[in-house]
């Protein structure tokens, strides 16, 4: 009887360890799958006939736009074209639902990049995407001009290849109040010393801590004022070269003055001290309550707090002020790409609608229903009723190169690299290292990204 | 009647067999699971993986942040532990012997953080530290002492400590009910023999309470060092996400940073594989150490 004890342990273990081997994905062919999908730079398979039909599955992020957007231009492709049929995966947490399926290489067709859980850079790394680099000269706008001339910022290149369609114009600022400012008496800053000037004064009256970012996210700060910084020093060289976390970038002397800029904003004072502990609703919060005049946020800030902004408060917004006396300001934008997947299953299908969505109508209804730009050059936004009046004044601002110069990243930083140069920051700005100490941090964190990429 | 053999094996059978099952896969399968991907570079969303061997392992001993995040979990666990057994054996005894009216009372708002989540928690208590409105400072600044207020969860210095306060605000319910459990189960008799001999209550407490609620204590003690080391991420994560630079990371929230974060899920992996074996390890010793006899009188 012992014996057959054993057996049946025995064989009921073989069982486990068959379905932990069964299940185990990326066993046995990984290394191949990982070769087959790095390689196949440009899928052309699909009918050929250019007949355009079947399922296409859509996946799109909704966060602070909303979807109604999406709604529109989904509808209006299947008029057009009423052979296909549209699954949407949409919502606050599809790039985590929808993980699964890429894991198991059976992705959707179209992928709109944005939100939490999404990282275009990984995409791109791990052979997720579509090779779009040919695909992107064959498309127009309405009005005949090349898609390729008609972006307000060029896609993303990783080794000179197109992977992803920068669809929303986004850019970080600074955000301050235009009405109180007007009743106050103060004026928006202009440069870095005027900014320094402007946050003096404000503390001096108001007896507030006029600076005010989130600590908990310090990718807030680190977007929206430092990359700014490094642009209008050191222009997209320096964006890339600190980007990419090339060896001597963070120890440079352009990156020092830039560090040292932000150094004396904390020893000033002007920093919220409590800054550390906020999330980003809690800094916005403070910002529409008056407790701090400047914060750094994305276009997306009305928004998001809708809800709750006080009657009184208007929404005014600078890219933000870092660069010397006399210089235009900067501005790094931050794109919210389309994409293809390497492994859809309907590709036809999936670049018709990349194609749709990419006209001058479509951009002045992106800007209607999310108070954000579409990456379309030349859309004119003041004949309509619906767009906001901060993102009109943004839009002439950002078409005038007096006054706002564009700066460029390569990519979005790796977050191997923006998570240890994040952590320092929060330290300098909390006065608990200096600058020197948070270059030479950086300066690390950058070595060690780039051995993890060998 | 007398249960054949057959039907006896059969019994066994069906009562061990899906048990066994269950446990196969979702313990066992997801342990070994783990133990493989430690073994891969993979970002955890895609199905390319390239197998490394141990080169996690390799990258964990010489990862400046482990060190700090050991820590900070063994600081979590011994201040809950001290924290949690000193309050929740007062509590207990207190509501057990001091013949207080309001007793049932008291039991239901002390347990009642237990039915609460750890999340709500967490969110709570965010709002309790929240450096302008937060009941914490706004109460130091009413008893004059507003040179100690602080931004309690934005400071390298003062973020962890802060979090004790809530974990084991959030543990004393349970620990208590339990104790309070092992209190009712000792015999009235001892306590009147004591008192006839002359014992205070502070004896009585040291030499019939402890030693006989010893075996609850010990069982419970263990709970927490388990549950805090598996389970502290959630508070981390909520109040902190692990900063103001690492300041407050634990095992958990770094795992979960490398491998959601930064799509690194096979480091994250060989972090879990090295959150088991310090588990284990600190119970086995735990085990050693209070091995104490079982006390009859």
């Amino acid at each position: 009887m012992k014996n057959r004890w054993k057996y049946t342990v025995a064989a009921l273990l073989l069982l486990v360890f068959m379905v932990v081997a069964g299940c185990t994905p990326g066993s046995g062919g990984d290394d191949s799958d990982s070769e087959d999908t790095a390689d196949n730079g440009e899928n052309t398979e699909g009918s050929g006939d250019g007949e355009i039909s079947g399922e296409l599955e859509i996946q799109y992020f909704v966060g602070g736009y909303g979807d109604s957007w999406w709604k529109e231009v989904i509808g209006d492709f299947e008029e057009e074209y009423p052979d296909v049929t549209i699954t949407e995966h949409a919502g606050p947490n599809i790039n985590e639902e929808m993980r699964s399926r890429w894991v198991s290489e059976d992705p959707p067709d179209v992928v709109y990049i944005d939100g939490a859980g999404s990282s275009e850079t990984q995409m791109v790394e791990d052979g997720q995407l579509m090779n779009l680099t040919s695909f992107l000269d064959e498309i127009e706008l309405e009005d005949g001009t090349p898609l390729k001339e008609s972006f307000i910022v060029e896609p993303a290149m990783y080794d000179g290849e197109v992977y992803s369609l920068p669809l929303v114009f986004d850019t970080w600022g600074t955000w301050y109040d235009s009405a109180w400012f007007e009743e106050k008496g103060w004026e928006a800053p202009e440069n870095f010393p005027d900014f320094m000037d402007t946050m003096g004064t404000i503390q001096e009256e108001e007896g507030i801590d006029p600076f005010v970012t989130t600590g908990q996210h310090p990718y807030y700060f680190l977007r929206g004022m430092m990359y700014p910084a490094f642009g209008a020093k050191g222009g997209d060289e320096l964006l890339t070269q600190t980007i990419q976390g090339q060896e001597g970038a963070w120890s440079s002397d352009e990156v020092m003055e830039v560090i040292k800029n932000i150094e004396s904003m904390q020893q000033e004072g002007y920093i919220d001290s409590d800054f550390g502990a906020l999330n980003h609703t809690q800094s916005q919060m403070n910002f529409l309550n008056h407790d701090n005049a400047f914060i750094p946020v994305g276009f997306w800030l009305p928004n998001e707090m809708s809800e709750d902004k006080p009657e009184e408060v208007e929404y005014g917004f600078i890219p933000s002020p870092m660069q010397e006396e006399g210089e235009p300001y900067a501005i790094v934008p931050d794109l919210r790409p389309l994409a293809i997947a390497e492994e859809a299953d309907n590709p036809e299908a999936a670049k018709a609608f990349v194609e749709f969505v990419y006209t001058k109508e479509y951009a002045t209804s992106f800007s209607e229903h999310t108070g954000a730009l579409m990456n379309l050059q030349g859309v004119d936004l003041t004949e309509s009723e619906d767009v906001p009046e901060f993102l009109i004044e943004a839009n002439e601002m950002i078409n005038n190169p007096d006054k706002v110069q564009i700066y460029q990243k390569p990519h979005p930083m790796s977050a191997e690299l923006e998570t240890p140069i994040s952590n320092s920051l929060v330290s300098l700005m909390l006065g608990n290292i200096t600058a020197e100490q948070f270059v030479e941090e950086a300066e690390a964190a950058a070595e060690e990204y780039r051995n993890s990429q060998e | 009647m007398v249960q054949s053999k057959k039907q006896r094996y059969l019994f066994m059978a069906f009562c061990l067999v899906p048990t066994f099952l269950m446990f196969a896969i979702f313990t066992l399968y997801p342990l070994v699971n783990g133990l493989y991907y430690s073994l891969f570079q993979w970002s955890g969303s895609s199905s390319a993986a390239e197998f490394i061997g141990l080169e996690n392992y390799r990258k964990l001993f010489n990862d400046d942040i482990i060190p700090a995040t050991i820590w900070h979990d063994y600081f979590l666990v011994i201040t809950k532990i001290i924290g949690i057994m000193i309050l929740s054996t007062f509590f207990a005894v207190a509501l057990t012997q001091m013949r207080i009216k309001e007793a049932p009372f008291y039991r239901i708002v002390f347990f009642f953080p237990n039915i609460m989540s750890v999340v709500v928690i967490g969110i709570l208590w965010m709002f309790i530290y929240n450096p302008s409105l937060g009941l914490v400072n706004s109460g130091l600044e009413f008893l004059g002492l507003e040179g100690w207020t602080r931004s309690w969860l934005g400071s390298e210095r003062w973020a962890l400590p802060s979090l004790v306060l809530p974990s084991v605000w959030a543990g004393i319910g349970l620990f208590m009910l339990m104790l309070m459990g092992g209190i009712s189960n000792i015999s009235k008799s001892y306590y009147e023999a004591a008192e006839i001999d002359g014992a205070n209550g502070w004896q009585q407490f040291w030499k019939i309470t402890l030693p006989l609620v010893w075996p609850q204590m010990k069982i419970s003690i263990l709970y927490i060092i388990i549950t805090t080391l598996n389970g502290s991420f959630i508070i981390v994560q909520v109040m902190t996400k692990g900063g103001p630079n690492n300041a407050t990371h634990v095992m958990g929230s770094y795992l979960y940073e490398e491998a959601f974060v930064k799509y690194n899920f096979g480091y994250g992996a060989t972090i879990g594989v090295m959150i088991l074996v310090l588990s284990l390890i600190t119970v086995l010793i735990m085990q050693y150490f209070m091995r104490r006899e079982k006390v009859e009188y």
